[in-house]
């Protein structure tokens, strides 16, 4: 049923465009999926609902695709959960096999999609049926679940992360509160009543904080010229069939991670890892092996995919891209969650159909001009970056037509860079943007049905063993330091 | 980067004063209609204050044990920094008094002609022809209006 809607000539056009705009999103420096939506959000507006939120996705998938383009071809990696691909992609195509190492991560990439809708397909009319039960008790344990994750498995510094979801949450909570209509944070200002947009705080955070990053760095690009020959592509099918395990287990792992949010970047390093454990030529290993590419691109593209998951089924984006898509689908008037499956059933079909065919035909795209996209990045950046940033500057605003939201954008870049120079992660505050509305309406609901008693959100059968996981996972930087200390303890013997 | 981490620190434990102190102002306990206005913002900030007393303290821990470390932004970087984000500010608050489009042929030209050292024929053709095709596709083929300025109007005829 979707992909009939998919392949719609129109609909189909439209997939094409996203792809070929994504790609180039995803391998210019300072823009990336995120970004690249959140500019072509407005664009969308005068498009129906399905074909806009085709172009929305298409670009999504084109962003992942061309982030490694660049992460092979430059060893500059277009997307954080490229890192991991720079590690061998990049010295294989030194040794001239730049054509293979490209074939490679776009065959790993479709592998890795292939298994994440797949999940998709399955999954997601039955975890929308099971949350149909949800009441807003159980809808914001999934939140604290979501956030906890960030915390206790985002890698980072976890006070920071806290510091940053709140700090998110508090620039969401500026404006109208929306159940008493009284004004918050505004003092008195009429520009801060509107609120900040997340859609304009993406854009700030990740193109412009990512400009300075790398004008600051100084940008040197030395690229490898490629051009992928047939021969090329038989042998990197020749060499997938080599490495089953690789991709099998970075698909998987791909997959299981993208269902918690910011799941891409661990899972391509994930998957490296084990790739390189379990593998038995490690020596190989950062000079151009195989599998190091295979592992973390399948890894990373199923995370991808699988993170429309939780944003289909539950109105939760996995990634700060889901989280500006979501915002897409808000501006077509629907609102993502169960109620999509029920409310509007081809809808929901048509994006999981898109993401079959966009992910196949993104393959060939890719394949077929991956020199030329490589192209645009020989263009000089001094040419390039302030086109990047007038487009930026479109798309801010014009999510509102608000002149002021050009002022946040700038201001956001600011706050950007710094974040990233002090290690405060920066998708959780996004997340905490988009979904702030959402989890204190929950809260509040849920308050008021517990009558104020906050063993509500503790209720059997839904929240409670989601609560438990998500108390786990918050604390498991503690148990985790606490247990080593212990074992340290019991090393050194009492006294 | 240390003395960085406790101003930023600083400035947090500011943003979670200034929540709380909205949210009292608010009320944050339970009102008519369950909780209050405030509860949100007050729970948030309270939040954010004892995150960035940890932050703070263990900053400040590592500053006097280690010195101060490297700078926020390393040496030589400030500069190609701040040549980004001025024009990229003058360009915004240029167009609040001439519109988008022209502020960015202002802003193009300007960065590739000091910054990249670009030929006058190329700076001349990208940064007339770029704006005038996103102009077209904008706000004539997509009728999405882009900010025209107080002046902008007047200037753009066609």
């Amino acid at each position: 049923m979707g992909i009939g809607v998919a392949i719609q000539p129109y609909n189909f056009l439209v997939a094409m465009i996203g792809l070929i705009l994504g790609v180039i999103v995803g391998v210019l420096p300072g823009l990336g999926g995120a970004n690249g939506v959140a500019i072509l959000i407005p664009l969308t507006v005068v498009m129906a609902p399905i074909p806009g939120i085709i172009l929305l996705s298409s670009i999504y998938w084109g962003a992942l695709y061309g982030g490694s383009i660049t992460s092979i071809l430059f060893n500059i990696p277009g997307e954080p959960w490229s890192v991991a691909t720079t590690f061998d992609g990049y010295p294989m195509a030194k040794k001239g096999q730049a054509g293979k190492a490209l074939v490679l991560a776009f065959l790993s990439h479709g592998a890795g999609a292939v298994l994440g809708v797949v999940m998709l397909s399955f999954f997601a009319p039955i975890i929308a049926e099971f949350a149909l039960m949800f009441g807003p008790a159980e809808i914001f344990s999934v939140m604290f679940l979501t956030f906890s994750a960030f915390v206790g498995l985002g890698g980072k510094d976890p006070v920071k992360t806290l510091v940053s979801i709140c700090f998110g949450f508090i620039l969401s909570a500026v404006g109208m509160d929306i159940v008493t209509g009284q004004l918050r944070l505004t003092f008195g200002s009429v520009d801060l009543m509107g609120g900040f947009n997340f859609i304009v705080a993406v854009i700030g955070l990740f193109g412009l904080g990512e400009i300075f990053l790398t004008v600051e760095e100084g940008l040197k690009m030395e690229g490898i010229v490629a051009r992928v020959r047939w021969k090329d592509v038989t042998e990197g099918f020749k060499e997938i069939g080599r490495n089953k395990k690789a991709l099998i287990m970075g698909s998987i792992i791909g997959c299981w991670m993208g269902l918690k949010p910011g799941g891409a970047t661990p899972a391509s390093f994930m998957a490296y890892g084990f790739a390189k454990q379990s593998a038995k030529n490690k020596e190989e290993f950062g000079h151009g092996a195989s599998a190091g590419i295979i592992a973390p691109e399948s890894a990373a593209h199923g995370a991808g995919t699988s993170a429309t998951l939780p944003m289909v089924t539950l109105g939760i984006p996995g990634s700060p891209t889901m989280a500006v898509i979501m915002g897409g689908l808000m501006i077509f008037g629907l609102t993502p969650g169960p109620m999509l499956f029920v409310e509007h059933k081809e809808f929901v079909w048509g994006l999981i159909g898109s993401c079959w065919v966009g992910n196949l035909i993104g393959f060939f795209i890719v394949l077929a001009f991956a020199p030329l996209f490589a192209a645009v990045l020989k263009v000089r950046f001094s040419i390039l970056m302030p086109i990047i940033v007038y487009v930026c500057a479109i798309g801010a605003y014009a999510v509102n037509n608000r002149m002021i939201d050009l002022f946040y954008m700038i201001g956001f870049g600011v706050l950007g860079y710094v974040f990233k120079k002090l290690d405060y992660p920066i998708a959780p505050m996004v997340l905490a943007l988009v979904l702030g509305d959402m989890a204190e309406s929950a809260m509040r609901q849920a308050l008021i049905i517990g009558g104020g008693n906050p063993s509500v959100f503790f209720r059997p059968p839904i929240a409670l063993p989601i609560m438990i996981a998500a108390i786990l996972i918050f604390f498991w930087p503690t148990i985790t330091s606490l247990r080593k200390k212990y074992a340290a303890r019991t090393t050194i013997g009492p006294g | 980067m240390r003395k960085a981490n406790i101003v930023m620190a600083l400035l947090m434990m500011a943003v979670g004063a200034i929540a709380v102190h909205d949210a009292v102002r608010l009320g944050f306990r339970w009102g008519m209609s369950g909780p209050d206005a405030g509860f949100f913002p007050f729970v948030l900030g309270v939040g954010v204050l004892i995150c960035s007393v940890i932050v703070l303290s263990k900053g400040i821990r590592v500053y006097k044990k280690e010195g101060p470390g490297e700078g926020l932004i390393p040496e030589g970087g400030l500069k190609p920094i701040l040549w980004v984000l001025l024009p990229s500010a003058g360009m915004v608050i240029l167009t609040a008094l001439i519109g988008l489009h022209l502020a960015a042929l202002c802003f193009l030209a300007f960065y590739m002609r000091a910054v990249g050292k670009i030929g006058w024929v190329k700076v001349v053709l990208v940064s007339v022809l770029v704006p005038m095709g996103l102009y077209i596709l904008f706000d004539k083929l997509f009728l999405i209006p882009l900010p025209q300025g107080l002046w902008g109007g007047k200037i753009l005829i066609f």
